[in-house]
This record gives structure tokens, sequence and C-alpha cells, in this order.
């Protein structure tokens, strides 16, 4: 069960930390541990994934504890809540910063909510009771220290950076040499006068407070979920870390910070060689789709040693690749990708006993 | 064809800039002329618009520190592109603080007006940008559609002889009438100035309110200098002037 609470300014880094989030999904899960109070969110077509971690000592009190069920088992909390509910509450973040002396959050496990609790000055208390969905949280574990690319820069830069692309523009592509870095629109083969404004800026080594090129590569990814992160980097005044390697392979942005971590893994375009059954796909046009990040439902006792199943799958991006299959189960063994696993409430308990609960849940 | 041009000062380009952002609000699709001396900004007439029509000219000497153009041919040294103004005032804007900006019709895989901005960060260092705008050049056949518009030899200046211009609405419910009183009457510059006209005798035309509204908030620069020419029933036209710019807007009579 989770209680805590958090005095005006900090409301206004946790309100951030959704509104970051719900560029990536509607949905968000809170999840509750002895590191802190992780905020999660997965997009429906798998491809991109943010966390926000608060430390304990980010509240000014954080208490948590597992719930105990009838038959003796312990549980996470599983609380999955609607974007549309909870980022009403903490919208017009300066004035609920100036506003608020006290936020505290709560569950009710007897009723399957969670409470927030305003408490502003002139004595007026604001409560919501948000409804949640018991759902057990995905994860996504991806070793970005094994990434040969990483850079940490500043938010502002990148923020002036993706104020030349238009909302338009879903993509943007990141270009990396030992020498320079450029983010450019990403292209596609034919444009005419209705199509956007191509634009790149370039950004020198030393405007980067870390700068790593271990191989030389453009990666393609959606605008709209960097435009999340920023606006949280912006809120906590720290630098974001990019790790990367080649096409295909997640990008992770980060965020480490004494009271908090934030980490978006956002999936990147693959080169894919262009099928050379058919004469029209000539080599001009390389049929690109977005590698997916891997999900996986994993049961892991101590005593498991069942391999993880991990399914891959490969999800046509938004608009263009209408024709891609869904399929390809794959193992663990397939490199570079990210594996999801949901976060079990095992880890604890003695080998042997009582495997992974599975939740019904809504996909 | 060729063209290539250079601003180096930050006023000039606040001023170019904002000059784009009042066309952008006033037309979708635009074309852009480049001769020698001026650039104009031109929306021919169309029944998609509605009938409204601009013209909008700048002397390049007072924007640009370096311009160099040559035009389709050597007796018609003009360019005729066409684009989408918002793209060009978008990429204008992301120059707040660059130290110079150059732009060049380029083509690379199809005509660009290209934008190249070198701006300065925090760190003092520089910072390239380079924004490629998407044109269509015009071919001359068409530029004949483009030409300035005729001041039309009105009946009337300035609704009547004696400065009054009135702005009047009309509803079921209401009807509120705002009256100018004073105004100037420029100088007619036609030579067929009907002598008989009385000077209260007002000339009126009706426009499309939602025209009129669009051409008004688009006003970003100042003018210092605006006339209003109505020709009665048919259309109203409007000639503003901002120190070295000029914009004229014909919007047509509701029929």
């Amino acid at each position: 069960m989770l209680k805590c609470g958090m005095s005006g300014s900090q409301v206004k880094v946790f309100g951030k930390a959704i509104q970051a989030l719900s560029r990536v999904s509607d949905e968000l899960w809170l999840d509750p541990s002895e590191k802190g109070l992780a905020l999660r969110s997965v997009n429906s077509c798998r491809s991109a994934y943010g966390c926000v971690l608060f430390s304990p000592v980010f509240f000014q009190h954080y208490h948590w504890s597992t719930s105990v069920e009838v038959n003796g088992t312990k549980s996470n909390l599983n609380c999955k809540l609607g974007m549309k509910s909870i980022l009403p509450i903490f919208r017009c973040l300066n004035s609920l910063e100036r506003n608020v002396e006290m936020c505290k959050i709560f569950t009710r496990s007897d009723k399957s909510k969670v409470v927030i609790q305003l408490f502003c000055r002139h004595g007026i208390k604001k409560t919501h009771n948000v409804c949640f969905q018991e759902s057990q949280p995905l994860q996504v574990l991806f070793e970005k220290n094994t990434c040969s690319n990483i850079l940490m820069i500043q938010p502002r830069v990148l923020a002036e950076a993706i104020v030349l692309f238009t909302s338009s523009q879903e993509e943007v592509t990141l270009a990396v040499t030992p020498l320079e870095v450029c983010i450019k629109s990403s292209t596609e083969e034919s444009m005419d006068l209705n199509s956007s404004v191509y634009s790149e800026m370039f950004v020198g080594p030393h405007e980067f407070e870390f700068f790593q090129i271990g191989v030389d590569t453009e990666i393609t990814f959606c605008c709209k979920e960097l435009k999340g992160m920023l606006i949280f980097s912006e809120a906590t005044h720290a630098p974001i870390t990019m790790h990367f390697d080649f096409p295909g392979k997640p990008l992770a942005l980060s965020i480490d910070h004494m009271l908090l971590e934030a980490n978006f893994i956002l999936a990147t375009l693959a080169d894919e060689p262009s099928r050379a059954s058919s004469p029209q796909s000539l080599c001009l046009s390389q049929k690109r789709k977005r590698s997916d990040l891997a999900v996986s439902n994993s049961k892991v006792g101590k005593k498991d040693n069942k391999a993880m199943e991990s399914i891959s799958r490969k999800v046509a991006p938004r608009n263009l690749y209408a024709d891609e299959i869904l399929s390809n189960i794959s193992t663990l063994e397939n490199s570079g990708s990210p594996i999801m696993k949901r976060v079990n409430s095992d880890t604890e308990e003695e080998p042997g006993s009582s495997s992974l609960r599975k939740v019904k849940e809504k996909h | 064809m060729k063209f290539r041009a250079k601003i180096a000062d930050a006023a000039c380009l606040n001023h170019f800039t904002r000059v784009s952002c009042m066309v952008a609000k006033l037309a979708r699709t635009c074309t852009l002329r480049i001769r020698p001396h001026t650039l104009n900004f031109i929306l021919a007439d169309s029944a998609a618009g509605g009938g409204v029509s601009m013209w909008c000219e700048l002397p390049q000497e007072n924007f640009f520190s370096e311009f160099q153009m040559e035009g389709v041919s050597e007796e018609n040294n003009e360019i005729y592109v066409e684009l989408t103004a918002e793209n060009l005032s978008r990429a204008l804007k992301t120059a707040q603080n660059a130290r110079a900006l150059k732009v060049k019709l380029t083509n690379k895989h199809f005509p660009c007006l290209t934008v190249s901005i070198e701006l300065v960060s925090v760190s003092s260092s520089s910072r390239m940008v380079t924004h490629d705008i998407p044109v269509k050049v015009i071919p001359r056949k068409l530029w004949k559609n483009l030409q300035e518009p005729a001041v039309p030899d009105s009946d009337i200046i300035e609704a009547n002889l004696n400065g009054d211009l009135n702005l009047k609405i009309e509803s079921e419910l209401v009807s509120v009438t705002t009256h100018f009183k004073d105004l100037g009457n420029p100088p007619s510059a036609s030579e067929n100035e009907s002598e008989d006209r009385s000077p209260e005798q007002m000339a009126e035309v009706q426009v499309d309110i939602r025209k009129f509204l669009q051409f008004l908030a688009g006003q970003q620069v100042n003018p210092t200098r605006g006339i209003c020419n109505v020709v009665s029933h048919k259309m109203v036209h409007f000639d503003l002037l901002h120190e070295d710019v000029s914009l004229q807007y014909f919007i047509p009579a509701m029929s």
C-alpha cells in the first residue's frame, strides 16, 4: 500500500512527470516499492516506454508496504490509472506550486481507489478519488551502459533543436559522428510543395557535457516522446543522457538526479534489406519498420529454470507501412532489444512458493 | 535562375520575420516574386480564396546586406515561385538569435528555398541550422496573372469626400455602426474624377466580415499610413504603408 506526501514545489515536479508520461500513453501505472514510487507508461504499439522513479527522500513522507492476500500471498499495488483521470488534477502546475501546501497520496485497497488530497492555502482541501484498474506494471530492462554512443546534454539545447520541427513531422533523425551531431527531419523519398520543410541542426561536441561516440550512426525515432521528456527535464534542471547504438536498437533518454530517476526508452526505425523478389522495391526506398521493444511475461522464481519467453512483436509504425505482419516469437538471445518484464511479487518469497499471479487485463 | 541573399542585421531580420508572419496569416499559399530591387508576396484572387487578393512589396535594399539574383532570362529578369507561407515564417522565427541568415534558391531533388541560419548559442559558439522549404517554380506563361493589381478608378475615396467612414454590421437583432470622422482624403490620382459627386454622398460595399477580420488580425506591422478605397458595391481595397513595406489587400463585395 502507498502513503506519501509532498510539498507544493514537489507537486510541480510530480505533475510534470505525469505530463511527460502522458505523451507516451493514455495509461499510467503507480508502482511503489522500497526504491520509491515509480510512475510507468507504455504506448499501445509498445514502441515507447517511460518511467519516472521518485526516491523515498523526494517526499515529505513515504510509506509503502505489500498487502497480504486472503491466501497468504503478498502482492504489490498493481495500480493502473487513466491519464484522463489523473492529468486534470495536475493541471496549472505553476498555480499548484503557489497554492498547495501539502499533497497527500494514498491508496485504499478495499475500494481500488487512489486518493489524492491537495491541502491548499486559505484552508481549502481538494480530495480526488481516482479508481484504478488492477494491472501489473510493465517494466523495460535495457542495458543502457552497454551502448556505444552516450551523449549528455542540457535540455535547453535539445529544446532549441526540437522547436525546429513542426508537429506534423512525427519523426526526427539523430545522426552522429565523432566530429558532430546532427538533428534533422526524417526524410521521405518524394517531396513536393505540400511536404513539410526539411530542417537540420548541427551541434558541436563541445556543447555536450559528455560526448562518447563509438559508432557513427543515424537513428530515427518519434519526436512526441522526446518532447515529453524535455518537458520533464526542464522542470528538474538536470541534463539528459542519451544512450543509443545502431538503428533498430532502442534509444534511452535518462535523467539521473539525487531525488529521482527518469528513463524514456524509445524504439528506433530499423533498416531492413529491401525484398529482392519484388521488382518494384528497388533499392532506392528501403522498407523500414520500427523495431519493437520486446515484451515478456516472466515466470521467474528462484527454482524456476524455465527460459523467459520473449515475444518480439514487430509492429508497423503509425502511418506509412501498413503491410507489416505481426508474428515472430524469438528468444531472449535476440540481441539488443530490451526486455520488458512484469514486475512480479515473487522476488522476496521462498523458492517454490506460488508462482506469479496472472492478472487479467485488457490490451 | 539564381537567387542568394543575406541578412546580417538583427533589426532587419526581425522586420522581415514579422512581414512574413503577416503574410502567413493572410494567405496559405502565396507567390514570391524576386526582382533585382524588390521582393513581392502575392496572393492572386481565386474563387477558392473567396476572391480576396493581396499584394505586398518590399524594397530589398532595406533588408538584405547582400542580394544577387538572376531571373529566368535577360529580358525577363524575374523569378516567381510558389510556397506555403507558414513554412517561411516558421523557419524565420527560429532565427531569433541569429548572427546571420542566408536565403537561396536551391535544387535538392526538387526546388527549395533554403534558409541557412547561424545561431549563437549561450556558450557563444555557432550552431548551423538549415531549412529547406519546398517551392514550385511558376512558369512564365502564368506570370500575367500575378501582376500588380491596378487601383480601380474608384468613384469615391474614403467613403465620402468629407472624410467620414462608417463601418456597419447588421443582424436580425442588432445593428451597430462605428463612425470615423475627420479622416483625410488623399488627392485623387484619377483624371476622371467625377466632379458632380457630392461630398456627403456615401459609397458603400458589403463584405464578408470574416475576410475583413482575417485581414485585420494579420496585421503585425503597424502601418504609418492606411488608405481604404471603396468601389461602390464592388469591393474594398486597403493600402497600408509602413516605412518601406507596402501591403495592398482587396476584398470583393458579397454577391
